[in-house]
This record gives structure tokens, sequence and C-alpha cells, in this order.
């Protein structure tokens, strides 16, 4: 009896063992999300699209800024950072954009797309991240990354960065030269329209030749690059009104947020070099009987107490540039008077102003208010003309005109910050004195520190951060 | 093996039959036990307590047992039929433990260590939830709650940290079956900064229900359940009926609860920066309000004004002359003398063959933030009845319903602390709600009032006024919670015993958050969102268990068990964002365009299927040997995994050792294996949809971009296997004069291998994060239990009880990765970094030199890291209760205190408020007696008053002001401040419980009204609490229920109570 009762109940048990895996078969697919084989490559484009914004108009922007003396840091962690107090935790955000959100996404569409438009576009989108990255925070990892079977990617030389985003750059192209323009929603920055993408494309390598200072490439680029304003990539906000962040303008939801009152250019009578540098009533200031940037001023200045409170630069449905029909003006006027002298500069510089005198640098909020954007003369470089009271050599009062002018225009972008490093040791005439109002602006911020999320992760990172005052190589 | 033993065992040779009856003084015993001595023959009594049995002629001694009676032996010799009065035995009664698998057994045979935790003193600490009442009765166990809202979840650790991306929550076993004792923060809460605390299902118990709670510390105990149990098993019995008449038991109790303790906040200095007044600043940084004039405040009246539903009208200040500060009305208007009504009934009895007990119970609370309640009602039934003599059927029935409003909290805009505790102290936040006219006679109503926007002129308040958040924001959560355990068991002959039981444990939780236009933050625009959140818990288990005898000296009790348990869970959740009517009713009409809603599902299924077996040796009656082992197969785990396990016990004053001065002795030793399970659908890399973008406070939402993928930034593990945890113990249980004193110790050691988390990648992989076997932890310990009955006479009874212990935890191994968050969110963040405790404080701090001194700049200051530092331990370094109990006639004073020695704690709601000066600590206002430098590097002359005090950091003395507090590193937010002057010592003492009742049960009311007798009780909760950090309990938790420790940032506080009760016994 009992030898028969224990013989049905060990039975039972090892049937119960031996279907023991089977039981639990199956249920671990996750019941939630899609997997990546059903998804048609052109969903993962908005994604990328959004990260490379982020990388380009977010947080590092913004300290790229203040560190430009545009932008002033007034409160809480801002404040600090204006105070030079910036760690390797506020490139978090970006770095994961770089790499999580364009890298493995752009590479998933390029090696699953049939699409010429798709892969170009990748591509281009690539190429934009990582020449922006090279030019933050010098070298970085790029020929190892995104490759699962290395987990500890090298970082490449920043130069080599350069080389291989323009490379990229030069790989959409291709794709894009045999690819017919569709409208595409999912495409943010163009709808899908290939002829913009190249012509954007163009300008990004024009922007990085001149990041090396390789100013004979960057004309070559600008050649071909935007031509009009039209073909401006721009972060363009939409959404309800009601719907204050998720899809409105960067700045605006810094300080519709939580962080009101934090960062701005003009507060308590506190202005930022840039604001003065276009304000008529200071000394010192741009304007003169050719310029006049009354409706700039007003359009740029930045009510910090609340995104709603601005109708200008950081309103709430306001674009934001990322590569623009000015920049590549700019970059072929001061490519060519590099080469070729003021004269040679000069046409390309007027013929961005007679665009400027349309009114359309600022929107409808401000266009009723005062500009003027007379086209110069040659003699306006000469000494003692309007852009040369103090007699220097007419070549570089015109580059210094050209410098000032993306300084102010490139309000928003990487391009003052940029332009800060590149010209500080040999270009010193030509740079803009900027100053940074309220801090020390002896110390010159030289790059962006690397993510403390990547130097905790990589073996091959450095130890530790070379610091924010360390000069990239190409601004040596 | 087992089954080898199991099948050679029992022959029977019947010779003789003696018959007899086995009782015990109130009539007859059915089930007892009577064993022919040194065999395994035997049998059990029937109903009426007789028995027969026929006994070979091996043995002339019969073994007469009963759980809960001495065992007898009586000498049938010359007898054929036997009459055995059992006498109880008061001591062996309190001596049992009831095992992971629900069976009772006798603690003093146990080779693993498990504490007690009984009844009364559950229901003596007057606490709402049953994890709360707990605290400080257990060596090993530490129970912290999160705050002190109605209803909040607490944590529970048994034995340190033992896992790091999984659950720390022990498994919770209640009548035999495992308990859903989740807390979920998914949904609408929010991210785990910032939000509403949420409730353990734990807390859905109730606590007058249960009638013991075993604490099993080790990982032999819990082996049997195998990757559930790593975190320790706290097992639940509810209380049962018992034969005889109907038992009505009456309970009511009151309580009353105040805030803890409070920040010490200035009331000298107003809004404003730099000295100067300015109505709308962030910061109290402005005028020295006693040198106001006093006269009334000029306003502007000829443009925008605030007209407050009251109808007073606000303009704007051009001169603030007034003295009046509001910091204690503004405390006062959202705050309260909480209070909860809690009434219990329990009616249990039974008769020959069955036995019932039935409890309903209310609580109903609100909490000391105005708003915040909890109601809590209890139903359950349980049921046992004998079919026949060898098959009973029993049925546990719970249902549980809980109505509760919560208060955000901690990192958010719309919580209460963060507003109220900003609050410049020269603004009244009573007028918070009412109709704001622009300049241009533009009217909006319903606007939001604060101390940064105080004529309502934006939508977006930037923080809300503490009165918005606990009067217009609704975060309500409704439970309903069904369990139901059938069991049948079957004893077919006296030596087996077969028991089949099943589980069903359902619950919903429907949580409604709704934030009216003008909110501050995101939600200014109106959110509304609902999320129905299902977990369903489905468990079946078959157990088997013989008892032999292999010897006369030799016994074997074996157990083999088959156990499925099915999980799953599904949370859906809508919402409407942005509402087009500004109205506080809460429907999807308040806007009804698609693209202001959103749907979201979320499922998650897991099973478990195990096998498992236990051998238990008792050898001359002082060895116990226990083998055990389970076989495990999981949906997450890829694989199959064994869990052994063996405990041995000596109990050397059987033999050996006994003396007069020491009663009992045993040594115990154990090994063995626990697990953690996976997280359930981590197998593949899936395309994701519904992320962001944010690089600071600036989100980009694909979902807002007409949707999209991405490739899971967590990359996709298919090879994932449980987290292991071995452990080995030894210890001793010792009892002297005459089991006067007791005393036992537990020394264990641990490592936890293949810890489960998610391990960041270097971003340039292209992932985030992986979630793997990454970790490696170890922990060991001490733990020391003593008890002493001091005074014991019949009128007068002292007896006082210690327990104390010690957990040392380092995290070994990260693959590579140098730290893991374990708080998302937080600038000083609780995280492992290896080669320290889990949780340490991490963030920047100070620079130093070589020599330990700090590295200061040029004029005296601190400089900040450029990398993110270790800070401090939040783990105690030791940790105690002390129990007192006074019995004097029919008075009873019990006390409970329970102290927590060292560890750190960053309460960073000091920090970043002295960025904003509203605290005590930043009110310091001297006139120099020599030039000092500030942070600011400007040098401040001798003679001048200034608000700060001095300072040095060991570069001789600084001014500390506002450059130092507000725009320095010396307060604030962010990545980039001094955080090792953040850091606090938590070690605190609290008088948990100090409670006097009174007994009346006099001759005279048991012939008056019927009643057996009548408790009253009075009791205080944490009356007394000893810390040192001003105004904040060291045990708040801003991350809540989780691993995340040494964390506050305007989390609600706790509370202190007074409660009394009386119970009526009928």
């Amino acid at each position: 009896m009992k030898k028969n009762i224990f013989k049905i109940l060990l039975a039972t048990l090892l049937m119960f063992v031996v279907s023991c895996e089977k039981i639990v078969e199956g249920i671990n697919e996750n019941p939630n999300d899609i997997i990546v084989a059903d998804v048609s490559p052109k969903l993962f484009l908005t994604g990328t699209m959004l990260a490379n914004v982020q990388l380009n108009c977010g947080h590092l922007n913004r300290i790229g800024g203040m560190y430009s003396g545009q932008l002033v840091g007034f409160n809480s962690l801002y404040s600090n950072i204006y105070g030079y107090n910036l760690s390797t935790a506020e490139s978090n955000g970006e770095w994961n954009a770089l790499y999580v959100g364009v890298l493995t996404n752009t590479r998933h569409i390029a090696a699953n797309s049939t699409s010429n438009l798709l892969v170009g576009i990748s591509k281009i989108i690539e190429g934009h991240a990582f020449g922006t990255a090279a030019s933050l925070f010098g070298d970085i990892p790029y020929s190892e990354s995104g490759n699962m079977d290395i987990s500890d990617p090298v970082f490449d030389s920043q130069k080599d960065v350069y080389t291989q985003a323009i490379a990229s750059i030069d790989a959409g192209i291709q794709s894009l030269n045999s690819a017919t323009s569709v409208s595409l929603s999912e495409d943010i920055y163009f709808g899908g329209n290939k002829d913009k993408w190249i012509a954007a494309a163009n300008t990004l390598k024009a922007r990085f030749y001149l990041h090396m200072k390789d100013y004979p490439n960057a004309f070559i680029a600008a050649q071909s690059g935007i031509g009009s304003a039209i073909g401006d990539m721009k972060y363009i906000p939409r959404g309800a009104t009601t719907i204050t962040s998720g899809d409105k303008n960067l700045f605006y939801e810094i300080l519709e947020g939580s962080r009101s009152g934090d960062i701005g250019n003009a507060k308590n009578g506190v202005e930022s070099y840039l604001l003065q540098l276009i304000d008529k009533t200071k000394s010192g200031s741009r304007n003169h009987s050719k310029t006049d940037e009354t409706a700039r001023r007003a359009y740029f200045e930045i009510n910090s107490s609340g995104g709603s409170e601005n109708k200008g630069v950081v309103s709430q449905f306001e674009p934001q540039n990322m590569v623009t029909y000015f920049e590549n003006q700019l970059i072929k006027a001061e490519c060519a008077a590099r080469a070729s002298g003021a004269g040679a500069g000069l046409t390309h510089l007027n013929v961005l102003r007679a665009w400027m005198n349309t009114g359309k640098i600022v929107n409808n909020s401000f266009s009723s208010l005062n500009y003027n954007y007379a086209a110069f003369d040659l003699g306006d470089f000469q000494s003692g003309g309007i852009e040369n009271i103090d007699g220097i050599s007419a070549d570089n009062a015109f580059l210094r005109e050209v410098i000032e002018e993306r300084y102010v225009s490139g309000f928003g972008m990487h391009m003052a910050y940029n332009d800060a490093r590149r010209l500080r040791k040999t270009d010193e005439a030509i740079a803009v004195p900027f100053i940074m109002v309220g801090s020390n602006s002896n110390l010159l911020a030289e790059r962006m520190p690397y993510s403390a999320n990547e130097l905790n992760s990589n073996f091959n990172a450095p130890s530790e951060d070379p610091g924010i005052f360390a000069k990239t190589a190409v601004n040596q | 093996m087992v089954f080898t033993i199991l099948l050679s065992c029992g022959s029977v040779f019947a010779q003789k039959t003696i018959n007899g009856t086995v009782s015990d003084n109130r009539g007859p015993l059915p089930g007892a036990t009577v064993i022919e001595k040194g065999t395994s023959n035997g049998v059990s009594t029937d109903f009426d307590g007789n028995f027969s049995i026929e006994i070979s002629n091996k043995s002339t001694i019969l073994k007469i047992s009963y759980t809960g009676f001495l065992t007898q032996e009586i000498d049938i010799s010359n007898q054929l039929s036997i009459n055995v009065i059992l006498i109880e035995d008061a001591q062996m009664l309190q001596e049992v433990v009831v095992t992971a698998l629900g069976f009772t057994e006798i603690k003093d045979q146990q080779g693993s260590t498990s504490s007690a935790v009984s009844t009364q003193e559950i229901l003596r600490s007057g606490e709402s939830t049953l994890a709360n009442s707990l605290s400080g009765k257990a060596s090993g166990l530490k129970i912290s709650r999160s705050n002190g809202d109605p209803g909040a979840g607490s944590t529970i650790r048994i034995r340190g940290a033992n896992t790091i991306g999984g659950s720390s929550d022990p498994l919770i076993i209640i009548d035999g079956v495992p308990l859903d004792n989740t807390t979920s923060y998914a949904g609408g809460n929010g991210q785990r900064d910032g939000g509403v605390t949420q409730g353990s299902r734990f807390n859905d118990i109730n606590p007058s229900d249960i009638a013991s709670v075993q604490v099993l510390k080790g990982a032999s105990a819990a082996a049997l359940w195998g990757s559930s149990a790593a975190n320790g098993v706290i097992v639940i019995t509810t209380k049962e009926g018992k034969k005889g008449d109907a038992k009505i038991t009456y309970n009511t109790s009151y309580s009353f609860d105040q805030v803890s303790e409070r920040i010490p906040m200035q009331d000298t200095w107003g809004q404003g920066t730099g000295g100067v007044y300015r109505a709308g600043n962030r910061d109290s940084w402005g005028d020295y309000i006693p040198d106001r004039s006093g006269a009334a405040d000029v306003f502007n009246t000829s443009g925008a004004f605030f007209t407050a539903d009251d109808g007073t009208v606000y303009y704007p200040i051009t001169a603030k002359n007034s003295k009046d500060t509001f910091v204690e009305s503004n405390w006062d208007s959202a705050f309260q003398t909480g209070n909860f009504l809690q009434n219990d009934l329990t009616i249990s009895g039974g008769g020959e063959k069955s036995n019932y007990f039935f409890s309903l119970s209310n609580l109903s609370q609100d909490g000391i933030i105005k708003s915040s309640t909890y109601d809590r009602t209890n139903l359950r039934f349980n049921y046992t009845a004998k079919l026949n003599d060898w098959i009973s059927l029993s049925n546990k029935v719970a249902y549980t319903y809980t109505d509760s409003n919560r208060i955000q909290q901690s990192s958010t805009v719309a919580g209460i602390m963060l507003g109220l505790l900003r609050t410049s102290p020269d603004f009244d936040v009573s007028d918070y709600k009412g109709t704001y006219t622009s300049s241009s006679g533009v009217e909006e109503i319903n606007r939001h009032r604060s101390y940064r926007k105080h004529l309502g002129e934006t939508q977006n308040p930037t923080y809300n006024n503490p009165l918005w958040t606990v009067n217009e924001q609704v975060s309500r959560t409704f439970v309903n919670r069904f369990t139901v355990t059938p069991q049948l068991t079957f004893k077919p002959t006296n030596w087996l015993q077969v028991i089949t039981r099943a589980n069903v444990d359902s619950s919903n939780d429907r949580r409604v958050y709704f934030f009216p236009v003008s909110s501050a933050g995101s939600q200014s625009p109106g959110e509304y969102q609902e999320d129905e959140i299902g977990t369903r818990v489905l468990n079946f288990d078959a157990i088997g268990k013989a008892n032999f005898e292999l010897s006369n000296d030799i016994s074997l009790t074996t157990t083999l068990g088959w156990s499925i348990n099915d999980r799953t869970y599904l949370r859906n959740s809508g919402r409407i964002l942005g509402f087009l009517v500004n109205s506080n009713k809460q429907t999807t009409s308040l806007n009804t365009s698609s693209e202001a809603s959103t749907f979201e599902s979320a499922k998650s299924l897991r099973r478990t299927n195990r096998a498992y077996g236990i051998m238990n040796f008792d050898m001359y009656d002082q060895l116990f040997v226990n083998f055990s082992g389970g076989l495990e197969a999981s949906s997450t785990i890829n694989g199959t995994f064994f869990y052994p396990a063996v405990d041995l016990a000596w109990d050397f004053t059987k033999d050996t050792l006994k003396s007069d001065f020491l009663s009992f002795g045993k040594f115990r030793t154990s090994y063995g294996q626990v697990g953690v399970q996976p997280s359930a659908h981590k197998f593949e890399t899936l395309a994701e949809g519904g992320f962001g973008y944010s690089t600071y406070s600036d989100p980009l939402s694909i979902d807002l971009f007409g949707g999209g993928f991405r490739l899971d930034n967590n990359l996709g593990n298919p090879n994932l296997k449980p987290e292991i945890k071995t452990e080995w113990e030894v210890g001793a249980d010792l009892r002297f004069l005459n089991d006067d004193l007791t005393f036992s110790f537990t020394y264990y050691d641990n490592k936890i291998d293949g810890i489960l988390l998610d391990v960041n990648l270097a971003p340039s992989t292209g992932f985030a994060t992986q979630y793997g076997n990454y970790g490696k932890m170890k922990n060991n310990g001490l733990e020391f239990d003593l008890g002493w009955k001091a005074v014991d006479k019949e009128d007068f009874r002292v007896s006082t009880t210690i327990n104390w212990s010690k957990n040392k935890n380092e995290v070994t191994d990260l693959f590579g990765t140098e730290s893991i968050s374990l708080s998302p969110g937080a600038s000083v963040s609780s995280r492992a970094v290896v080669g320290y405790p889990l949780g340490v404080l991490f963030g920047t701090g100070s620079k130093k030199l070589a020599d330990g001194t700090l590295d200061l700049n040029g004029n005296g200051f601190p400089q900040i890291t450029s990398e993110p530092i270790v800070l401090g331990d939040p783990n105690p370094d030791w940790r105690a209760g002390v129990g007192l109990n006074v019995n004097y006639k029919k008075f009873n004073l019990n006390v409970v205190l329970e102290h927590s020695q060292g560890g750190d704690f960053s309460p960073r709601t000091l920090w970043v408020l002295r960025a904003m000066g509203t605290t005590g600590e930043t009110a310091g206002r001297l006139t120099l007696d020599r030039d000092l430098t500030n942070y600011a590097g400007k040098i401040v002359p001798s003679g001048t008053t200034v608000r700060g005090s001095v300072g040095d950091f060991g570069g001789g003395q600084v001014l500390l002001d506002e450059s130092w507090y507000r725009s320095g590193i010396g307060g604030g937010f962010g990545d980039n401040q001094a955080y090792n002057f953040s850091i606090k010592d938590a070690t605190f003492t609290k008088v948990r419980e100090l409670s006097l009742s009174y007994n009346l049960n006099s001759a005279a009311i048991k012939n008056a009204i019927g009643l057996k007798n009548i408790l009253f009780t009075v009791t205080g909760r944490n009356l007394i609490n000893i810390n040192r950090i001003p105004g904040i309990d060291p045990e708040v938790n801003q991350y809540g229920v989780g691993n995340a420790l040494g964390l506050d940032y305007f989390t609600n506080p706790q509370t202190k109570s007074f409660l009394f009760s009386v119970s009526f016994n009928y």
C-alpha cells in the first residue's frame, strides 16, 4: 500500500518535472513592443531627427551660448555653469542623442531600407550629428561605434571624426543623387525633398571644413550649399498651444517649466554681450548708417520669467535654426575674402544683406520694427570707413564684419561658440571680443565635457575628462 | 536518494489490537497521533478521540502526541484498552514555527533562523498598515516607511540588500501561498522621484486577521521558493476558529496624528535677491523685514490685478512696507491634525467537524496633509470542515477595498512641500485661486496665484501654491482585491498527508490623476489621467508529506511538492492633456480633440513551475538534519535551476550539557541557495515607441511628432538566469534559568552572483543599457536576540527583549561599469558602486588635496569635483530594537524602541532651500568685525552688517552669504554643487510604541452585560524621535519602496500619533 501510493506520487511528480520547462515556454515574448523586423525603416527616421535636434539646439547649445557671451546663466544650474562649474553629467543627454538616438537608428535605416532617399537622409543626419559632436567634444568614439561586438569603442581623433562625418555626408549625397523626392511625413526637416537635403548636406560639409580651417574646401562645398532661406534646415515646433513641452521651442520649454528665470540674455538690467552689441543705445554697438538692428534686438530679447512671456526667438512655436542659408552665404563670404580679399567676399555678404533687408530675419511679431541692412561698399572697410574706424587692414575689417554677422545671426546655433574657439589663436583681429557679463571673461571654454556615462562605462575612455579648458585638435 | 528511502520503508506485522481514547481537559481530541514506539506503525484518533491500533510485539510502548501538547508514552504490555489525557504544553505553543510551506514545526528542532512577531504585538502597535507594525520587532528586519502619508508603502529589508535592479521586497507567504506585495509606480504617477506615494499591496492585509508572523531570514529556510526568495520570506498565518461557542470581539481605535518634525524656517528676510524686495522672485534673499516701515504696502492699481474667489483684489506691489509674515499660517493652511478611526469585528468558533473565523474591519483615515485620505475595508472568512476521517476541506476568502487620495510630493512642481517650503515668508498663500485681469482688461478665470505669480498672471505658476496642491489636484486610488485559498487535505493513513492548495489573488487598482488648468509645470494646460492596473496571481500546490521511523532513534519526515505560479499584470492608461474647458469635472469631455488624448497599455506575463523535496531527519531527539531542494523553470529564465539547502540543529542540552543554569541549548548551522527572477520580457531587442530626448528640462517626445520607433535603447538578452544568493549561517539558541532568560545569535555570510540589473553600456556602443546578470555583491552580519522574564508573578510580570543586528554589504562587481544609479533624476543619487555598500550617495563634491583637506580656491572656498564622487553610505552601522512589557494586575505597559546607528543621509530639501533662502540656516545676520571674502571673491569690509554667517573651510574665515548659498556651490540644484556639505548623519532613535492598557474583566461586567472583558489601550507612536537632521526624519525616502536610500527631496513628512482603543470580547 505504502509503496503503491508513493510510486503514484513519484510518477506524478516526475511527469511534472519533465514538463517543467514546457509549461513556461513561450510566455516571455514581449506582449507590449513590436519586433524590429515588423517596423518599416522609415518609421525610425523621426526619432533620429529629434535626437539630432537635441544635439544641435539643446543644453550644450545653451551652454555654448553662455560661453560665447550670447546668454547669461542667472540662477540654479545655469548660473553655476556660467561660473564654469560644468560637470560631465551635463553631456549625458547629448551623448545619448548622438549614439543611441542618431547612430543606432540611422545605421538601422541605412542597412534595411531599399529607398535611396531614406538611406541618403539617414547618412546625412549621421554626418551632421558626428560633425557637431566632434566640434563640441574633440576626440570621440566613431569608427568602432554602433558595433555590438565592440563593447568599448576607441576614441578617434577629432580630425578623423570630421573626416568620417564628411564621408558619411558624401555617401548620403551620392544616395540622394539617385533618389527621387517623395512626400515623407516622417522627415520633419524637409518632408522628403531631396534637393533641400543635398543643399543642406553641402552647407554642412562647408561648416565642418571651416571648423578644420580648410577654407578652400569649405568654399567649394558652399557653392552647392543652401541657396535660399526656403532651404533652411530648422527644428519646427508644432502641436497644440495647450501643450507646453515635448514638441515646442526648446528654450521656451526650459523657461515655461521649472527652470523659469534660470537663463536668458536680459534680466533685471543684466544684458548679454550679444544684446549690447546690437543695442543702438550702447556704445560699441554695431548699428550705423547702413545697419539698424532695432527689430532683431527686440526679436532676440528673452524674457526669462516664463516661456509664454516671449514672442520672439524663444516663443512657443518659433523654429530653431540648424543649417541655414545665411550660414552658407557667410561661409562663402569668409572663404572668398580669405582667398582673394575683401572684394571677393563682399558680393556674398551683400547678397545676404539684401535678403536680410526683406525683414525675414525676425518673425511677424517684430517685422514692423525698424531694420536696415543696406549694401556695403569696399570703402566701408577701408581705414576710416564705417566698418573700420580703428584703421586695420580692409581685408581684416571685412572678415571682422563677416564674423560679427555670424556671431549675431548664429544666435541659437553652435556658430558663435565654434567661431570663438576657431579664431581665438590665429585670427584674434577678426574675432568678436565678447565678454561674459557678470562672470570671468578671461577664462575661455574650449570644449564640452565628455559624458559621465561614457567615462563610466568605456575602458577606452580617458581616465578622466580633459576639462573644459583643454583645446581640441582643430583649435590648437 | 529521497525516493529510495521512501520506497524501502515500512512493512507492518499485526499481532495485537489496542483500543482507547485520547482527550484533553475539555474533551476528546480528534486527530491525535498514536504510534507504536520505534516503528512507523501508527494511527490517528477519530472525531470522538477514539483509536484502534494493531501492534506488533516489537515494542510495548505507545507514543501519543498532538501539536501543542506534551507527548506521552504509555506502557501497554499488560493492557488492551487505554484512556489518555494529554496536557497542554504552554511552552511548546510559543515555540512552534510556521515553515515556508505553511507547516507548523517545533522551533527548537530547526536549523535555520526565524523571528516571530505575535498578533498581540502587531495589534498593540496601533499602526494602520501591517508592515509598519513590524518595525523594531525582529533582528535583521528593517522596515522603513517612505513618508507619513496614509497608506504609504514601506521598504522591507531582511538582512540587508540582496539585489540591485530587482525588487527588494521579501516574499510574503500567507496561509501557504505567495501574496502579491508589489508597489507599482507605473502610469500617471510620473517619474519615481516625484509624484504621489504609492501603497504596497502588502497594506491590503488586515492586521486584525493575523494569527502569527514569522520572518524567515536565511536562505536555507526559503530555498523551496527558489527564485522568489532571495529577499527572505515573511510567513503569515491568518486566524482560525476554535471549537466552542462563538467568540465575538469588537475593537475600536481612534488615532490623532501630527507631523513628526518641521524644518526651521526664517521669517526675517523678504522675497527677492541681493537684499532687495522683488515680488514674484524665486528666492527669499530680499530685504530685512524688521527694517520695513510697517505701513501698508503700496500698489499699482492702474494695470493688471487678481481677484480671489472671496473677492479680495491683489495689485502689483510697488513698495513693500508691511512687516507681516506668514510662515505659520501658510503651514497651517495645508496641514492639520490627522486622525483615523478603525473598527474591527471578529466572530469565530467551531463545532465537532468544522470551524470558522469571520472578520469585518474598516479604517478611515485623514492624513496630516489636508485632503489626504485612506479608507480601507477588509472582509475575511476562513472555514475548515472535516469531511470524513481522512479528508478535510478549508477555504479562506478575503476581500479588501481601499480608497485613498494622495498628495503630490518630492521632485514635482505640483508637490506640496516644494511649493510650501519655497514660498517666501512674506507671502500669504491663502488666496490661491481667482480671476486674473490683464492691463488690457482681459479676464482669465480659475487662475492660480502663487508666490512667483502673485497675480496669477500666467497659466503656469512655476511652482504650486500648496493650497492648490491640496484642494484642487486629485490623486485617487481605488483598490478592489480578492484572495481565495481553497485547500483539500487528505490523510489516508497516520504517516501520510497530501495537501492540494490553490490560490487566486486578484486585484484591481484604479488610479485617477487630475490637474486642473493652471497647475504648475507641464500640467498647466490641464491634465486628467486614469490608470487601471490589474494583477492576477494564480498558484497551485500539491504537497505530500510522510513520516517514517527508520529505527528506534531515527525518524524521517519527507515532503514532496509541486507548485505552479502564474502572474499577469495589465495596465491600461488613458490621458487627456490640455483642456478646452476650464473646469474641474473629471471627464474626457474636457477636450474632445483626438490630439489631446493618449491611450497606453502594458502587460506582463510570467509563469514558474517548481518541484521540490524535503528530507527531515530526527536523530536521537537531539540532532535534526534537514535537506531540501527545489527544481524550477520560469518563463523569464533560460533553462532550469536547482536550489539546494541543508540545515542542522543539535540540542546539546538533551544529553550532554543540561544543567540548572542552562535549561536549553541548541547549536545550528545551515547552507542554502535562493534566487531572484529576472524581469519579464527581456529576451529580445525590440522596436520601442513612446520615447523622447531631453538634454535639460526640454523634452522632445516622439509621440507628438506623429509617433515613430527606435531600436530599444535597452539591448535584449536571451541568456537571462536567476541571480543566485548563496548563504551559510551558524548560531545558537540558549535558554537559562528555567527558560527565564533566552539568548540567541546568528552569524551569516552570503554572496550574490549574477545580479540582475540594467548595466550601463558605453553609450558609444549605440545602446544605453542591457539587462542581464551583471553584478556581484556580498553581505555578512550578526544578529542577537535577548529575552528576559525579569519578574513572573501572578499579578506582576516584567519582561524585556532586545534585538540587535548589523549587516555589512559590499558591491563587488558591476561588469566594468563603475556605478549604477538606483535613483534616476536625482543630483545626489543613491548608487551601486563597486567596492562600496549598495545605495551609496553619489554626486559632485569638493576637491581634496592628497592630505585629505579641501583643495580651496584663492578666496578660501572649496571647488567642486569635475565628476561625481561617493559622498556617503546610507546603510546603518547597526540597528537595535528594545521591548519592555510590564504587567501589573489589570494594567499593561509596553514600550518598543528602535535605534539605527550611523549611516548618511542627504536632505536635498535643505540644500535647495539654502539657495531659496527660506530656511533658518540662511537667516543669520551679523556685523563683521573684520574684512571677509565671500564666494564671489568680494571683500566685505569690517563693520558691514550682512546676511550670512562666518565659515571656515580650512583656509581661514570666509563669509557665507548669498553668493555661497544662492548663486554659488553651497546650495541649489544640478550636478555642480559641493554636495559633500549636504550629507548628514542618519542616526535616529525612536520610541515606536508606548502603550498602556487596562483590562476590565470583573465578574460584575460579565454578569451585567455578558462580556468576558473590555480592554482599554492608549498608545503613543513615534512620540519620541531623536535624530540629527533639522526638521527631516532620516527614515523618509524620496524614492519610496525600493533600493534607493538616504534621499529626501521635498518628500512628505512622517507622523507621530496618539491612539486610543477599546476592545470588547464576548
